[in-house]
C-alpha cells in the first residue's frame, strides 16, 4: 500500500469513528429524552415536544453524556430538579410501588371474589358425579351401533 | 353480616381507584402545577450577566430575600405581572430586597425590547442558551417565581404571573 493510500486509509478510519460516535451520543439522547416528561406540554416526552425547555433539556442530556455521566446519573440529575414525575416511568418504590402494583392487586382480589361467589352458588362442582349403564340403556347404545 | 367484609373491601377498592384517576386527570396531567421539588431546599447557585454587562451571583446576596423571576418577551402572563414585579421593586429594592430576572428561551433583542417597553430596572440577565439556570431551577414555564428567603432556602415558587399580595406577604416576612 502506497504512503498516500495508508493515509487515506487512516483519514477514512478517523472519520468514521467519529460519524459513528456521534451518532451513538444521537440515539442516546434520544432514549433519555423518551423516558422524561415534557415539563411544558401534556402526555409528551421530553423527545418528542420541540417546546423550549425540552429542546434545552435534551442539549442537557446531550452535554452530560460527553461529560460522561451515565443514564442513572442523568435521570437523577432531572428528577432532582423537578420531582419524579419527571420521569414517564416512576420508580417502583413508595407511593408509586403501590400504583404500579394496584390493577393487579384489584384484579387477583377480583377473581378470587368472582371464585368463591360461583363456588357458593354452586355453578362450578369440583366433583363430576359418574353412574355405571344400565342393562337396557346398553342394549339401547348397542341396537343404535348396529343400525349405524 | 358475612357479606359486610366484601362490602367494605369493594368500597375501598373503588375509592382506590377512584382517587387515583383523580390524580391523573387533575393533577399529575398539568406538571406545572405540581410543587417544584425544591421547596423548603438551598436555591441552587448560579451566576449571570446581566444585559447592562454586570455580573450577578445569587451568592453574593446572602441574608437577603431574592425574588426570582423567570420570564419571556413572548410569554402574555409576563407582560402582565411586569409592572407588578418593578413596582415591588421600587417600594422593597431599598430596603434590602433583590429582585432578579432571567429570560429564557428568548432573544436578547426581543428581551431588551421588552424590559424597554414595560421600563424593567431591577437586575435582568438572560439564560444561556441550554436554559441552565431554569433546569437547574426545574422551571416548568413562563412565568414562574422563586421566593428565597434570606438563608438562601427557597421559600415557595409561584407560577403564572406573580401578584402585589404574594410579594407583600412574603417580604413583609422577611424584611
Amino acid at each position: 500500500m502506497s504512503l498516500k493510500g495508508l493515509f487515506l486509509f487512516v483519514v477514512g478510519i478517523f472519520v468514521f469513528g467519529m460519524i459513528s460516535a456521534a451518532e451513538d451520543i444521537d440515539n442516546r439522547v434520544r432514549e433519555i429524552a423518551h423516558m422524561l416528561r415534557c415539563p411544558t406540554c401534556q402526555a409528551l416526552s421530553v423527545k418528542e415536544s420541540d417546546a423550549g425547555l425540552s429542546v434545552n433539556m435534551k442539549e442537557r442530556i446531550r452535554e452530560l453524556l460527553q461529560e460522561g455521566k451515565s443514564e442513572e446519573e442523568i435521570l437523577e440529575f432531572f428528577v432532582e430538579r423537578y420531582g419524579e414525575w419527571i420521569l414517564r416511568s416512576p420508580k417502583k418504590e413508595g407511593f408509586s410501588l403501590l400504583l404500579w402494583t394496584l390493577p393487579g392487586l384489584i384484579l387477583l382480589v377480583t377473581v378470587l371474589l368472582l371464585f368463591q361467589y360461583l363456588r357458593k352458588k354452586s355453578l362450578i362442582t369440583s366433583v363430576v358425579e359418574t353412574r355405571a349403564l344400565s342393562e337396557k340403556e346398553q342394549r339401547q347404545i348397542d341396537n343404535d351401533l348396529k343400525r349405524l | 353480616m358475612k357479606r359486610k367484609p366484601y362490602f367494605l373491601l369493594g368500597i375501598f377498592v373503588t375509592a382506590g381507584l377512584v382517587l387515583i384517576l383523580i390524580y391523573g386527570l387533575f393533577y399529575a396531567s398539568r406538571p406545572g402545577e405540581i410543587p417544584s421539588a425544591q421547596i423548603s431546599q438551598k436555591a441552587k447557585p448560579f451566576q449571570a450577566t446581566t444585559f447592562d454587562g454586570q455580573t450577578i451571583s445569587l451568592q453574593q446576596f446572602r441574608g437577603q430575600p431574592v425574588i426570582l423571576n423567570f420570564w419571556a418577551s413572548w410569554c402574555v402572563a409576563c407582560r402582565r405581572e411586569a409592572h407588578i414585579i418593578e413596582a415591588a421593586y421600587q417600594k422593597y429594592g431599598v430596603k434590602g430586597a433583590v429582585f432578579i430576572g432571567i429570560a429564557i428561551n428568548d432573544t436578547r433583542e426581543a428581551s431588551l425590547g421588552f424590559i424597554r417597553r414595560y421600563g424593567k430596572t431591577y437586575l435582568l440577565a438572560p439564560d444561556n442558551k441550554t436554559g441552565t439556570i431554569s433546569l437547574d431551577y426545574g422551571v416548568t414555564a413562563v412565568p414562574e417565581t422563586f421566593l428565597i428567603d434570606k438563608n438562601g432556602i427557597i421559600s415557595e415558587k409561584v407560577l403564572g404571573a406573580i401578584t402585589k399580595l404574594k410579594i407583600d406577604r412574603f417580604l413583609l416576612n422577611q424584611l
